[in-house]
């Protein structure tokens, strides 16, 4: 009877230490560099597309070439740097 | 060692090659390679489960400990970012998750062909996610869902300025979700050709870049496994942004 609760707490010891260690590795992976280095160039370059599309779109459509590049391209920017600074809070809250 | 004769391209891995041609009027329905690799995943993948969890033991088999591993998962992952209501989206974000997975795991097999390194394979992925999001959020709220724009406690003569970038940045989602899974597939498989032409034509010294391949591979797979989960991982992250505004 000890003896078996000797071994059921031996066992929780275990899992224990294999819990805290699986949180370590998944800590591990969440900050490889080169994904977060992707993350944020294409969290630019994807609002950029967008911006620069449209603004050609309002061009075309209200032949006011070349302010709405112009304008949109801007927005754009601040677009991206706005989800960059989203990405870092959320970054900064894990 | 004729590597002089004929001058094989790193990009060559991503050529499209038509196995059965079928045309019907103007659509070109061929059967390509990256078909066939997509049906070998969604194969793989129902194999996989059907017979992990077919056996239903208390004591789990290590097949089905595997797709246990993997339902749970999703299901954390589900209920960290979404919480409780999330968890009638798990079919969904499960499905997108094994497909990019296994896809990238696929493409990891020499002489294989990776369908998500074509940006046209994310961006439908992403564009499902995208809509269907979109969707959910108008049904959930109604017009409310528009005050996702509106940053709450701003000062009112900033809503022209601030309610443009929050649309751009709303409609980029589908194209940073594509381009990044699409980008982290293309540059590793080239950077793995070009290494491997270096094998060749460094002659003997080729075993430095050699050894620089099978230590480049374990990095491609953490690298597979990783864009599949950060694909969900804002899959659940957009559902959330739908179900609770601001």
């Amino acid at each position: 009877m000890n003896n078996s609760k000797n071994k059921l707490k031996n066992l929780k010891k275990k899992i224990q230490h294999y819990e805290k260690n699986k949180t370590d590795i998944s800590q591990n992976t969440k900050n490889s560099g080169a994904s977060f280095g992707f993350k944020i160039s294409t969290e630019i370059v994807a609002t950029l597309v967008v911006g620069v599309g449209i603004g050609l779109v309002v061009d075309n459509y209200f032949e006011t070439s070349p302010f709405g590049l112009i304008i949109f391209f801007i927005l754009g920017a601040f677009a991206g740097l706005l989800n960059i600074y989203r990405v870092m809070r959320r970054i900064e809250k894990q | 060692m004729s590597s002089s004769e004929t001058k094989h391209s790193p990009l060559e891995q991503f050529e499209i090659i038509p196995l059965i041609d079928i045309k019907s009027g103007n659509l070109d329905l061929s059967v390509t390679n990256s078909s066939i690799s997509m049906i070998i995943t969604v194969v793989i993948i129902t194999l996989f489960i059907t017979f992990s969890v077919n056996t239903r033991a208390i004591v789990p088999s290590r097949l089905q400990l595997l797709s246990e591993l993997s339902y749970d998962f999703i299901a954390q992952l589900l209920k960290d970012t979404v919480g409780n209501e999330g968890r009638k989206y798990f079919p969904f974000v499960f499905t997108i998750f094994m497909f990019v997975l296994i896809g990238n795991m696929v493409g990891m097999i020499p002489y294989s062909f990776t369908f998500t390194s074509h940006i046209i394979v994310t961006f439908a992925l992403a564009a499902v996610v995208f809509i269907g999001v979109t969707i959910l959020g108008f049904i959930k709220h109604g017009f409310h869902y528009f005050s996702l724009f509106i940053i709450p406690g701003l000062p009112w003569y900033m809503l022209p300025l601030l309610i443009p970038i929050e649309v751009i940045s709303y409609l980029s989602r589908p194209i940073s979700l594509s381009v990044r899974l699409f980008a982290n597939m293309l540059a590793g498989h080239t950077l793995l050709k070009v290494f491997a032409g270096f094998v060749v034509s460094l002659g003997f010294a080729g075993f430095l870049p050699l050894a620089f391949i099978v230590a480049l591979t374990g990095l491609e797979i953490l690298i597979a496994f990783l864009q599949a989960y950060v694909f969900a991982i804002l899959t659940c992250l957009y559902i959330n942004d739908a179900l609770h505004l601001h």
